[in-house]
């Protein structure tokens, strides 16, 4: 297995594990996202899609774990690799600029990456690691984004999930070998697009909770 | 002393093939035995070091610049010449032998050129197996194009970058040999002096450029591959760190130095335009292949070329020689580039300059295909002059470009000193009086892919070499002579700086001893080169120490050496009193304004014995023979 | 007038980094840059600043330059921020002074990068770049022995995609522009050159896994695909050459 601690271990390496658990998220928060969307169906549709996401039960919880496994695997590499980039350039420039290359999205993800693991921690526990006897869990949402500053949070979180996605999904991409110019562009345009139906519509949800009130 | 090429006899397309059998083998244990010196790793240093290193012998290279992958081969445009005939178009490789000699002006060495020939084809398999990114046809064979005049399409190419890919090849080969331990690089390193013992070379005096420290460096034998001496002009297209002082040092080392007075004008270069310019930019000679050059007729008409109406427009190349029109080789564009300018034609600021223009041809082909062939070029040019040459005609004016005189070196590539060997520009032993495009690159690759690693091994396994070390009487002089210079110079201390000699020494060769001599011209340059070397001795300044990284006190070195070697230039060109492609002088020509030869007196190498600072140099003639070719006037018309 | 540029003169502040040795402190210095013709090159007006700093006896400004022609990869300079100034596909050899303006205040800084220790001033140690190659940027074959040129066809497009890619000049403007001073571009250029061709495939995994094995010991950052290296090049090689390295090495890892 040296081999594969070798390769894993490389600079490629590690940015293949960032790609894959990244990809593994966008997945992810495209399925949460759909799940969410249930919410327009009112108290009952939301209510039954989270009993019925409990009902799957070992399979929950091997999900979870996996969750977790990604989520490690991500922050883990991903804090190795930021430290490696500040070693290797010991003194910095007096003076530099962008060329033109870097967007908000790549020149952020460090730290829109941070505060997204912050906001994941806030966010389980608030909805994930709450006592659900006596209540149901559109009664928990709907009690936290009554107040406005959980709205805001949950909004600011969004619009860094979005921002940290919009060079993610594609750079993923990218670091897994599959760019060429026929087809780039296309997984480009998914990007933006993919980040602003993120951003958007997960974001949208506490808002119309805070109106619905 | 009498010179021997060691050329072997028989039928020319066999002399190679016997004179390898005849040279002695290196047992291949015995290799490793061996300790090689080669300096330089451009095409010919390059690939020779690697082909060393791949038989056996313990290499050690040096060179200038921060890697071996930047010397000055990297900046050849145009191509690479083989006679594969892939073309079918009736190459063979006694045509590139005899365009060869015939665009050499019949002063190069028949053995060595007909060598040339039969070695290219190897080095294109060699440089695909490299992974030489050639130009392909649509089917995935090679493609090929005519260059430089040649009426068969043999020039491979890899856009407007042969050079610089073939030298990555070459690079390459070198760095999986430095990987295995066979080559030892040392870059950054200015070769200072060569070492000579009982008469053999036996190595070198480098100075480490990052610290300053001079080193000595033993080995069984030498290879230079250093380059040529175009810098001598100051404007030339040479790299600006190429020197003359590393061959210079073998001259006064008793090497001896053949037809120094053979330089290289290129047609096609971007004009000066002020006394600040550090350097010329060539644009490749593939351009003429589509662009018409012409001046206005009437002397002295400044009016945009736009406005110029066909009828007034002199496309002198087409209307002079008919057959090549556009297409005549390097010397003949140049020298009448230079007749039309003094003739008051001249366009541009200056009036140094003549159309090359791409109209027709856009016309003709659209704007699209001349993109395709010529694009980086046009880009390049415009990114130097900010002029489009898509729609305003481009200018171009000759400027120094190479430089077919160098170290004497028999058909082995060897000097006169034992042990020494030359490869690259820096002999001159190929191409005669004038180079033919897309040849410089074919004898660099053969010089250090093909020969040396066979004629070394001659030389090894035939001489007696005495155990020598660094702690010898000879390199410790050697390192005092190069210590007390670099004092010397450092100490003067005077109130110009060692660019403003270069330039004046630029200025005095252009004049005197560039596209066209004069006999009175040369004595004059002779006598101001004199001034100037006295006056750089006591009026230099030389900024820093010599134990640090010292950009001022490098370049003070290779101009002193640069300035001493104009003097023997200009010697060369006045001991030789005929006109033949890279010399032209005025006081020889026919009535045409073509170059007059005379064969009788002067078919023959000029190679000069350096006989101390204060005497004039010896003189040394090899005849040359023509057995397989008929000397005859070079007429393109 | 045929000439449709016009020349003039600009008078401009330069701020340089100064550092006399790879282990001493360095810092800016100011200097005034004069007279200086638009038709001149960057160098040239740092040749001209010199002659000055030479004749009142103070230290010239060292920096790495030798074809003048943007093709050796031996000059590169940060220059205003940007590596080799602010015009795209430019190496600094090839950067007139008709892009500036008169007053105008010129920052000019080394190659920063852990991997490219400076000698002096402007100048820096590029060797990590040959080693990288000496890892494996070649195809093993020695002079001698080698088949017809036109033995193997290589289809037109894969000579031209390689030809992209190795038209790299190892400058190392790609590290010093990159956020991350990562490599990866001029690592991904030299892999895919030679697996682009069918002579590179033989080797084309060895190579990917020791080249970025080697990158890595260098002390090279990781690529985190901002891109700022194929905006800078001065040969303009694209990112899909990182793109293609990270297959290749994916391939070579672990298939």
């Amino acid at each position: 297995m040296n081999w594969l601690a070798d390769v894993i271990g490389s600079s490629i390496g590690k940015k293949m594990l960032m790609a894959l658990t990244g990809l593994g998220f966008c997945v992810f928060l495209f399925g949460h996202l759909a799940g969410n969307m249930t919410i327009y169906g009112g108290k009952d549709a939301f209510n039954s899609y989270a009993e019925h996401l409990h009902s799957l039960g070992p399979l929950l919880t091997v999900a979870e774990i996996g969750l977790l496994l990604f989520a490690t695997v991500h922050v883990l590499s991903g804090t190795l690799l930021f430290l490696g980039n500040l070693k290797a350039r010991p003194q910095r420039y007096a003076m530099k600029k962008s060329a033109g290359g870097r967007t908000v999205g790549s020149r952020t993800m460090p730290y829109t990456g941070f505060l997204v693991l912050l906001f994941v921690v806030f966010h389980l526990m608030n909805f994930h690691f709450v006592d659900k006897t006596n209540t149901t869990i559109f009664q928990i949402v709907n009690n936290a984004f009554s107040d406005p500053i959980y709205v805001g949070i949950y909004v600011a979180a969004m619009i860094m999930v979005g921002i940290h996605v919009s060079h993610g999904f594609w750079s993923a991409f990218q670091t897994l070998g599959a760019n060429h110019p026929k087809y780039m562009p296309f997984i480009k345009g998914l990007s933006i697009g993919f980040s602003l139906i993120v951003g958007m519509g997960f974001g949208f949800l506490p808002i119309y909770f805070l109106f619905l009130s | 002393m009498q010179l021997d090429s060691k050329a072997p006899g028989g039928p020319l397309p066999e002399k190679w093939d016997k004179h390898l059998f005849e040279l002695k083998l290196v047992n291949p244990a015995n290799k490793r035995k061996f300790e090689i010196i080669v300096v330089g790793t451009g095409l010919a240093g390059g690939s020779a070091s690697a082909t060393l290193a791949e038989l056996g012998y313990n290499v050690k290279t040096f060179c200038i610049q921060d890697s071996p992958r930047r010397a000055h081969s990297i900046a050849a445009q145009g191509g690479i010449n083989a006679a594969k005939n892939y073309s079918n178009d009736g190459d063979s490789i006694r045509r590139l032998f005899y365009d060869t000699i015939k665009g050499g002006d019949y002063r190069s060495r028949e053995a060595n050129v007909y060598r040339l020939a039969q070695v290219s084809n190897n080095i294109i398999d060699q440089c695909v197996a490299q992974g030489v990114p050639f130009a392909r046809e649509y089917g995935g064979l090679l493609a090929n194009r005519s260059f430089g005049g040649a009426q068969v399409s043999r020039t491979f190419y890899a856009r407007g970058q042969t050079g610089q890919q073939l030298l990555i090849g070459a690079y390459s080969a070198l760095s999986r040999q430095i990987a295995v331990g066979k080559v030892t690089m040392f870059t950054r390193r200015d070769m200072l002096d060569l070492v000579l013992v009982n008469g053999k070379a036996r190595g070198i005096v480098t100075r480490n450029l990052v610290n300053g420290s001079i080193e000595t460096h033993v080995a069984d034998a030498v290879v230079l591959a250093t380059g040529g001496y175009g810098n001598t002009f100051y404007l030339s297209t040479n790299a600006m760190a190429s020197n003359v002082s590393a061959a210079f040092n073998a001259y006064k080392k008793g090497a001896f130095f053949a037809n120094p007075c053979y330089t290289q004008i290129h047609p096609t270069c971007i004009p000066v335009h002020g006394t600040y310019q550090s350097k010329l930019t060539l644009m490749s000679e593939s351009l003429r292949n589509d662009g018409r050059v012409w001046v206005p007729k009437n002397p002295g008409d400044k009016r945009h070329p736009g406005q110029i109406p066909e009828s007034e427009r002199d496309y002198y190349l087409e209307n002079k020689y008919p057959s090549f029109g556009n297409l005549v080789p390097r010397d003949v564009a140049s020298r009448n580039a230079k007749l039309q300018c003094d003739l008051g034609k001249g366009v541009g600021e200056t009036g140094l300059a003549v159309y090359l223009d791409f109209q027709d041809a856009i016309r003709r082909d659209g704007k699209a295909v001349i993109a395709k062939k010529y694009g980086n070029l046009f880009q390049m040019y415009e990114k130097i002059t900010a002029d489009n040459p898509y729609e305003t005609p481009m200018m171009i004016y000759p400027a120094v470009h190479y430089t077919m005189g160098g170290l004497w070196v028999d058909y082995n590539l060897m000097s006169t000193i034992p042990g020494l060997f030359v490869l690259g520009e820096a002999n001159f032993s190929d191409h005669g009086a004038n180079r033919l495009g897309a040849s410089a690159l074919m004898q660099g690759l053969a010089d250090g892919y093909f020969v040396i690693p066979y004629t070394i091994g001659g030389y090894l396994a035939g001489t007696k070499l005495e155990k020598v070390s660094a702690d010898d009487t000879a390199f410790k002089a050697a390192v005092e002579a190069v210590e007390m210079r670099i004092k010397k110079m450092l100490s003067i201390g005077g109130k110009r700086t060692v660019d403003d000699f270069h330039r004046q020494l630029g200025n005095i060769m252009w004049e005197y001893c560039g596209m066209a001599r004069t006999d009175n011209g040369l004595a004059k340059a002779k006598d101001l080169i004199a001034d100037l070397q006295v006056e750089f001795w006591e009026n230099v300044l030389v900024s820093g120490s010599g134990s640090q990284f010292n950009q001022s006190l490098e370049k003070a070195g290779r101009v002193a050496d640069f300035i001493e070697f104009g003097k023997l230039m200009v010697t060369d060109a006045m001991a030789r009193k005929e006109s033949c492609g890279g010399h032209f002088n005025e006081d020889y020509q026919t009535e045409e304004n073509e170059a007059k030869r005379d064969d009788e007196n002067f078919c023959h190498v000029a190679a000069w014995e350096y006989a101390g600072d204060e005497n004039e140099p010896n003189f040394h003639k090899e005849a040359l023979h023509f057995e397989n070719v008929e000397l005859t006037q070079r007429s393109y018309k | 007038m045929t000439q449709q540029n016009s020349s003039k003169n600009i008078n401009l502040t330069l701020k340089v980094w100064r550092q006399v040795g790879p282990n001493v402190k360095g810092r800016l210095e100011t200097y005034q840059a004069n007279h200086i013709s638009t038709d001149m090159s960057f160098l040239e007006m740092l040749d001209v600043v010199n002659e000055e700093l030479i004749l009142n006896h103070r230290d010239p400004i060292a920096f790495d330059h030798d074809c003048r022609e943007g093709i050796c990869g031996m000059c590169g300079a940060m220059v205003n921020g940007r590596a080799h100034g602010p015009e795209k596909g430019t190496t600094l050899c090839q950067l007139h002074m008709r892009h500036f303006s008169d007053q105008d205040t010129v920052i000019i800084e080394p190659w920063r990068s852990r991997a490219f220790r400076i000698i002096k001033d402007l100048v820096v140690d590029r060797s990590a770049f040959d080693k990288i190659i000496q890892a494996g940027g070649y195809i093993s074959v020695s002079a001698g022995g080698t088949p017809d040129a036109n033995v193997i066809p290589v289809p037109q497009e894969a000579a031209e995609k390689a030809m992209d890619a190795a038209a790299c000049i190892g400058c190392g403007a790609c590290v010093a522009s990159c956020p991350n001073a990562s490599a990866m571009l001029f690592v991904g250029a030299k892999v895919s050159h030679l697996a682009l061709l069918p002579q590179g495939i033989p080797e084309a995994a060895i190579r990917a896994l020791a080249m970025v094995k080697k990158m890595d010991d260098c002390g090279f950052g990781n690529c985190t695909n901002e891109t700022e290296c194929e905006a800078e090049c001065p040969k303009e090689i694209s990112i899909t050459n990182i793109a293609r390295l990270n297959r290749e090495y994916i391939k070579a890892g672990l298939l």
